[in-house]
């Protein structure tokens, strides 16, 4: 799967979590970027984005995921 | 007032150790000697001494946490407001508290309408720590929690109290901070609970570490647990339902005290949380805002200690000087093993609500005990007391439901459903008022849909048919409020049954 591919559907678990696509994520964007994305969405996040590529991510990965970037390495890694 | 003064004994004998971490950077007592001198001596300048109620902006850096010391050591009070809050409702706290001048540390304050002391931009002084005389009756501060009425309800605490606070707290030989020690600290500084994780460190001269605003609190936490290893930890039980599928994978031994309040603690996942974390003692705290943080405790232990009530684990005995009451309507005290409202009495005990007799009307009442009059705060928390003499926690005494006449405690209900849900989220039941003014029951579910059958079976033999719940919600995210508490107000406006 391309990284564009992987952006794409992750802008989608994105989208039915937050119930809005007024984002658009890059490498950078970060949690202050994005409406509504605070500490209890972000756990939808990544049960969303697992449940998407199915896949498990380890504690270790999402504690240091920074940036969508990092989140798009980690699913890269695990796919 | 002899806590203030072992807080200024504590700064001044560890002034090479780290009082705080804030985002990856670390301050020493030191540091925080000279902030709080700077800042208490602009108080001293500005504030005139008979204005007592001071406002201050509860941002997360080294500057706010100085500015609650530099007023106590002013024999003043805080009166917190989250910047993150809207400026109406702080300013409505302002109003209510008639408090004129605010203590910021934003680079731009949101307060021109105050007198504003911008405490990071203040000259260096000379160290000063030694506090003014106050009286016990004085305020250290008041807290705003949500009002039924809309009006946020005002807590005011004395310095007597917190006194108390600290003389139970040093009684209890269980649990005894040392400068070595790496403490979280979690919660906004207009949550009562902070009052316990900033106080003990810094009276213990121990280290204590923020959780930036914007991180992702449950992963930042548990970075901080195993970067930094942190050995004190004191946490709503929300934080653990969040990182509990990761659970395999926490391994903290460093961790050597774990205390929980602000919420039920479930004994499936306290047990399951206790595995990750193989040194270390786990406290079941309770206690209300209205009785300064804590007023007793339970001493868990997954083998030997694990008293519960349907699965929410014992709230244990009270601390030092603190008197609980189990009583029925009429504030009559029930017997043993008999539900009722609990009541706490003893020095913790705050003065009442601010300027709302109706409400102080309500919520104390007094009591003759030994010739001695007592005076008693009702939780609101229902509660009985057990042969052993603990007390358990049985419900809220608003969640305490009539259906068809039958008294039902909701926590029962999701007791049940929980423990046969294969999937474990959270459940909670809810009394929703049909268009007949009648109470049904519902139960929501924080989940995508899933298959319910096999829980409904399992709570048809475990309860009386009234008790079964009627309407089911799957909820993808329980609203919370700003203290991490489910909002269960707002869940019932997804059960739309009329």
């Amino acid at each position: 799967m391309s990284r564009e591919e992987i952006l794409s559907k992750v802008t989608e678990a994105f989208t039915t979590v937050l119930e809005h696509n007024n984002f658009q994520l890059t490498n950078e964007t970060t949690a202050n970027d994005v409406d509504g994305w605070e500490s209890i969405t972000h756990m939808m996040i990544i049960t969303e984005v697992e449940k998407v590529f199915n896949i498990k991510f380890k504690l270790m990965d999402l504690m240091n995921m920074n940036n969508v970037g990092d989140l798009l390495n980690t699913i890269e890694s695990e796919i | 007032m002899e806590f203030v003064k072992k807080l200024q004994k504590s700064i001044e004998q560890h002034f090479d150790h780290n009082v705080l971490c804030i985002n990856n950077t670390f301050y020493t007592y030191n540091d925080f000697a000279i902030e709080i001198s700077k800042i208490r001596a602009a108080i001293s300048n500005t504030i005139e001494d008979s204005e007592k109620l001071i406002g201050l902006v509860t941002n997360d850096d080294l500057q706010t946490y100085a500015s609650i010391i530099a007023l106590w050591l002013e024999g003043k009070a805080y009166v917190p407001v989250n910047p993150s809050s809207p400026k109406e409702r702080n300013i409505q706290v302002f109003g209510m508290t008639e408090t004129k001048y605010v203590i910021d540390s934003s680079e731009t304050t949101l307060y021109d309408e105050y007198t504003v002391i911008s405490s990071s931009t203040l000259a260096n002084v000379e160290i000063n720590l030694v506090p003014k005389e106050v009286s016990g009756d004085q305020l250290a501060y008041i807290l705003f929690t949500s009002g039924t009425t809309g009006l946020p309800k005002g807590v005011p605490i004395t310095f007597d109290n917190v006194q108390g606070l600290v003389n139970a707290i040093d009684a209890e030989s269980e649990f005894n901070l040392v400068p070595s020690d790496r403490c979280l600290q979690m919660f906004e500084l207009t949550f009562d609970f902070s009052v316990v994780t900033y106080l003990f460190p810094l009276l213990g001269g121990a280290c204590m570490y923020t959780i930036p605003k914007g991180a992702i609190k449950y992963f930042y936490i548990f970075k901080l647990i195993k970067e930094q290893k942190l050995t004190v930890l004191t946490m709503v039980p929300s934080i653990i339902n969040y990182l509990r599928p990761y659970f395999p994978e926490v391994n903290a031994p460093d961790v050597r005290y774990c205390s929980f309040g602000g919420g039920a603690l479930h004994s499936d996942i306290a047990k399951e949380w206790s595995n990750c974390l193989p040194n270390c003692k786990i406290f079941n705290y309770y206690g209300p805002t209205e009785f300064t943080v804590y007023s007793g405790f339970y001493p868990y232990h997954k083998e030997t200690d694990q008293k519960a009530n349907n699965g929410i684990i014992a709230i244990g005995t009270p601390q030092k000087d603190t008197l609980y009451l189990v009583v029925d309507d009429t504030n009559q005290e029930v017997p043993i093993g008999v539900t009722g409202e609990l009541c706490l009495a003893g020095p913790q005990i705050t003065p009442g609500y601010w300027k709302n007799e109706e409400k102080n009307a309500e919520s104390f009442f007094i009591r003759e005990e030994n010739g001695i009059t007592v005076r008693y705060y009702k939780t609101g928390d229902l509660c009985f007391k057990d042969e052993d003499g603990d007390y358990l926690y049985v419900g809220r005494a608003d969640f305490q439901v009539k259906i068809r006449g039958y008294r039902v405690e909701l926590a029962e209900i999701e007791f049940h459903a929980k423990t046969k849900s294969e999937k474990k989220v959270n459940i909670v039941a809810l009394d929703i008022t049909n268009k007949l003014g009648n109470a049904e029951l519902g139960l929501a579910i924080e989940s995508e849909e899933f298959d319910t059958d096999y829980i409904f079976d399992h709570m048809k033999t475990q309860m009386p048919a009234y008790m079964i719940p009627m309407h089911v919600r799957f909820i993808k995210e329980f609203p919370h409020s700003i203290n991490g508490k489910i909002n269960r107000k707002e869940l019932k406006t997804h059960f739309n049954i009329n």
